[in-house]
Order: structure tokens, then C-alpha cells, then sequence
């Protein structure tokens, strides 16, 4: 499998405040996996590949050409999609509407109907509220909305960022099942998640971002369990383990 | 009866006008979230251009070519006056109050401009048609009769656009979620120049409008601009129905106030209407507390 997202010497902040110091990501096959604690620059680290944030230093690569600083549009339009943390999306436009706008992209418009179809078949749920308001929405079926939203736009590697956050076991499972099914179907995937067990599943590459660098990371084929992620996550045996 | 259709008349033709000046701030509002005090000098910047083209003073060509080219223009300015006035202060804070002092200042500089290219001479354009249409006994001009009858026609067409069209979704969108736009791919710079082009040429439009109606002067956008703004706050900007309907409202309440009270006291009862809904629903009539459209 061929690296589809490099990432090299990054360093990037808001304002004056350095968040991310000269982390680099190049070496991933398959899906990757960003795990560490809360405000140490994984949102960050997104935002900045999905072109939301600048790039001070660095290099981002996607498919093996740069997309260091282009406007977001331009990486969308080359299929690298970011669902990004608990995105309330457009409040008050309904479900069907919001779908419509993520076949904005010029290469999903022929995709639409085909997509439409496929996105429904998925989450099923939503397909009882195509007419809704997004802001009448659960927690959870927003979230759904975000990754159809994605869907729509013809990803070839899909930026999750905490896509369980804050949902009830039941839609969580559902949304994992969804996410399984979506990497299944061919999409690579970037995810950021607390949920260890989930990360373990999905991701085949993991890196541990702390402080604003990778601390830590576990290639495919080295043995992990939850106890050495925890391990990871709360600093021993940090070293022993890269 | 003579009376009920004169007034029925002057309320479509008034609300027509007023129609297509509010939905054209209330664009500009909901997708930017400023409020456009140029919109009345689009109004007249439009008009003008129309008679440069169209009088016979002029350039002489039928009123029919010279009005797409007035409103291509008119887009024309409004877009440019975006990028100059509004872009550069857009995600700061203080972005309203900004676009209160730069709109104000280019109306200032638009109405002057416009009196120093054309000067203070009231001038006339040719109405979009000639004669007058007898309806049940009363008199009106073609020219009223197409407004009253276009003006739907467009207002409906925005709506289909708004709600309809990937490109409309696009522009309500943009006025919700910004970041949740770029990660859709939309180039969200152009969203704004667009808001605001169009609603540039409405206002031309609705210049042109009363241009063909009334004497035109540099100052002749000032009047409506403030009845727009007694619609959109009594119907409320958060939608695009909602100062629709309260243009025609409006409307109707001024031609009768006008018939049975008469003309000087009209607008002091506008302006009581005003400070009315502001005490009493602030967000306006058809509109929940929030900034979308449609």
C-alpha cells in the first residue's frame, strides 16, 4: 500500500502560539489512527492538512502532490474530504439539501443520485428525514449527516475527527458499523478517537501526538493492546515502544 | 371602488419596489451578516447607468438592451464595492459596526459621484412600456402594470434559486457555518462577491424601476432605502419570504394611510410602525432570532 497522505516537519499555531511542532506523518499504510490527550494538536494537525489552518513550516502531500496551504476547496476537490470535530454543519438547512451541497465538488456532481442511493442504503435513519432541519437533529444523526456530507464528495481518504464524541453506546456502535463498512469500500482513513478499542480496529497505523509531536507511533504488525496504549497514553514505557 | 383600485394599485406598485430593495438586504444580511447602507445609492447608480444607455439624451438604445447591461453593471459595482469595503474586515469581531461606517461612507461617495458625473438636473428614464392601462375604471401606467406583474415573477425566481439550486443552497449555507463550507469545498470569498453582486442588481433594478416612474435625482435611493428598512425590520431579515411579505404589507398600510390620513403624516406612522415592532418583536414578524434565509 502506497503512503496517499504524508506529512513532514509541520509546524503551524494560532496567532503567535506554536501548537504543532515539526510533526511529521510519512510513513502510514492503510488507515491511520491519531490518539493522545485533549489540546495537544490533533484537531490541529487536521485543520491544518484540510487547509483551514496555515502551515508555517512543512510539507503536506496528498497522493504524492503538495497541498501545503492551497484553499480548502482545492483539496476537497482532490478527494481529501475532513469531517471535522462535532460540526453543527448548516442549521437550518434539511438533510437533503445539506447532502446537495456536499456533491458541490465538480467531480461528485455526475455521482450524486449513485451517491444519494448509497449514503441512504448506510444510514438508514436518515433517509426517514430527508426533509428535516439539521438543527433539529440529535447529536448523533448530526454526526451521521457529517459523514454522508463527506460521502457526497467522492472521498478517496476521509479525515475523522472524534466521530463518536459524546454519543450514546447504541449510535456509536451504529456509527463504527457505518465507518467499517465506508474504510471496506475502499476509502483510506485518518481518524482521530478516544475510543481505544475502535481506534485498534479500524486504524493499521498509529501515531501518539503529545505536546505538539509524535510521541509514539505503532506500525501494522507490532502486537498492541489496550494496556499499552493506556500505557502510552499516560507516559511509561513511552520509549520502549517506538 | 375607484378607490379600493387605486389603492390596491399604488400598494402593488409600492410593495413591488420596496420587495425588491428589502430582499436584496436582507441577501447581503444573511449571508455576510452586515447591513448595506450603499443600497439605496445601488439603486441609484443603477438607474443612472440605465439612462446613460437608454436616453434618447444620451446613448439612445431601447430601454430593453440598455436594462441587462444597467444590471450586469450595476452587479458589476456591487461586487467590486465587496472586495474594497466589506472583504477586508471580514472575521473580525467588529465586522458590523465596520460595515456600518465603510457602507455609509461609500453611499456618500456614490450619491456624490453621481451628481458630479450627471449633476443635480432631475432626469427621467423612458418607462419599459408606453400608454396607460385602464383597470376597472382606473388609469395606470404600462410601465406600473409590468412592475406589479414582473417583480413577483423574479421574487419568485430568487426563491427557486435560494432553495432550489446547488449554487443557492451554496449562498444560504455560507451564512450558517463558514469552516463547515471550506471543508464542502466551497470557495467561500466568491459566495460573499455573489451575495452582494446580486443584490447590487436588484437594487438597480428596482432603481430602474422608479426611474421610468418618477424624476430621477443623486439622491433618489435615500427614500426607499429607508422604507426597506421599516420592512426588513417589520418582517424580520432572517428569511427571504419574510420581507417579502412585509414589503406588500407595508406597502398597503402606507397607500391607505396615505388616502385616508394623508401624505404628510404617512411617514411619521411608518417610523411609528417601526418603533413599534422593535419594542414589541425586535426580530421582526416572520423571523425566528437567528441569521439564515429561506
Amino acid at each position: 500500500m502506497s503512503t496517499l497522505l504524508e506529512i513532514r516537519g509541520i509546524e503551524t499555531g494560532y496567532g503567535r502560539i506554536k501548537i504543532l511542532h515539526d510533526v511529521t506523518l510519512d510513513n502510514a499504510s492503510g488507515n491511520i489512527g491519531l490518539f493522545g490527550p485533549n489540546g495537544h494538536g490533533k484537531t490541529t494537525l487536521l485543520r491544518c492538512v484540510s487547509g483551514l489552518l496555515r502551515a508555517w513550516h512543512g510539507e503536506i502531500r496528498f497522493d504524492g502532490q503538495v497541498i501545503t496551504n492551497l484553499p480548502p476547496r482545492r483539496i476537497v476537490e482532490r478527494g481529501l474530504i475532513h469531517v471535522s470535530q462535532g460540526n453543527r454543519l448548516f442549521p437550518d438547512l434539511t438533510i437533503r439539501e445539506t447532502l446537495r451541497l456536499g456533491a458541490f465538488p465538480r467531480r461528485a456532481r455526475a455521482q450524486e443520485a449513485q451517491n444519494i442511493e448509497r449514503v441512504a442504503a448506510l444510514f438508514p435513519k436518515l433517509r426517514e428525514r430527508w426533509s428535516q432541519r439539521v438543527r433539529t437533529l440529535s447529536g448523533g444523526e448530526r454526526q451521521m449527516v457529517s459523514i454522508a456530507v463527506a460521502l457526497m464528495s467522492e472521498p478517496r481518504l476521509l479525515i475523522l475527527d472524534e466521530p463518536t464524541l459524546g454519543l450514546a453506546p447504541r449510535i456509536k456502535d451504529e456509527l463504527c458499523d457505518a465507518i467499517k463498512l465506508i474504510s471496506q469500500a475502499g476509502v483510506k482513513l485518518v481518524v482521530v478517537e478516544q475510543d481505544v478499542e475502535f481506534l485498534l480496529d479500524l486504524a493499521d497505523h498509529l501515531y501518539l501526538i503529545n505536546h505538539g509531536e509524535v510521541a509514539a507511533e505503532v506500525r501494522p504488525g507490532d502486537s498492541m493492546n489496550h494496556e499499552a496504549i493506556m500505557e502510552m497514553y499516560f507516559g511509561r514505557q513511552t520509549s520502549a515502544l517506538t | 371602488m375607484s378607490t379600493i383600485v387605486d389603492i390596491v394599485m399604488s400598494g402593488l406598485f409600492q410593495g413591488s419596489l420596496y420587495a425588491m430593495i428589502a430582499v436584496g438586504l436582507a441577501l447581503v444580511w444573511t449571508t455576510i451578516g452586515v447591513f448595506n447602507f450603499a443600497h439605496g445609492v445601488l439603486m441609484t447608480v443603477g438607474a443612472y447607468i440605465a439612462w446613460q444607455l437608454a436616453s434618447s439624451d444620451a446613448l439612445g438604445l431601447p430601454i430593453f438592451i440598455a436594462l441587462p447591461i444597467a444590471l450586469l453593471a450595476s452587479a458589476a459595482i456591487g461586487l467590486l464595492m465587496q472586495a474594497a469595503i466589506v472583504r477586508p474586515f471580514i472575521g473580525r469581531p467588529d465586522v458590523v459596526l465596520l460595515a456600518v461606517i465603510t457602507t455609509l461612507a461609500a453611499a456618500s461617495i456614490f450619491e456624490n459621484g453621481t451628481l458630479l458625473i450627471w449633476g443635480p438636473r432631475p432626469m427621467q428614464l423612458p418607462p419599459l412600456a408606453a400608454g396607460t392601462v385602464k383597470i376597472m375604471g382606473i388609469g395606470i401606467s404600462a410601465h406600473q402594470l409590468i412592475i406589479i406583474l414582473v417583480t413577483p415573477v423574479i421574487l419568485a425566481a430568487l426563491w427557486f434559486f435560494l432553495t432550489r439550486m446547488r449554487l443557492g443552497l451554496a449562498l444560504r449555507a455560507v451564512a450558517q457555518n463558514e469552516d463547515a463550507c471550506h471543508l464542502v469545498g466551497l470557495n467561500v470569498a466568491a459566495l460573499y462577491g455573489l451575495a452582494f453582486g446580486l443584490a447590487a442588481a436588484l437594487a438597480g433594478l428596482a432603481g430602474i424601476f422608479l426611474g421610468g416612474f418618477t424624476f430621477m435625482s443623486p439622491t433618489m435611493g435615500s427614500e426607499p432605502l429607508s422604507k426597506a428598512l421599516v420592512v426588513v425590520i417589520f418582517g424580520g431579515l432572517g428569511t427571504i419570504a419574510g420581507p417579502i411579505f412585509a414589503a406588500y404589507i407595508i406597502a398597503f398600510f402606507e397607500a391607505i394611510s396615505i388616502y385616508f390620513i394623508g401624505f404628510y403624516w404617512t411617514p411619521a406612522l411608518l417610523f411609528a410602525v417601526l418603533i413599534l415592532t422593535l419594542m414589541l418583536k425586535p426580530e421582526g414578524l416572520f423571523s425566528r432570532r437567528s441569521r439564515s434565509l429561506a
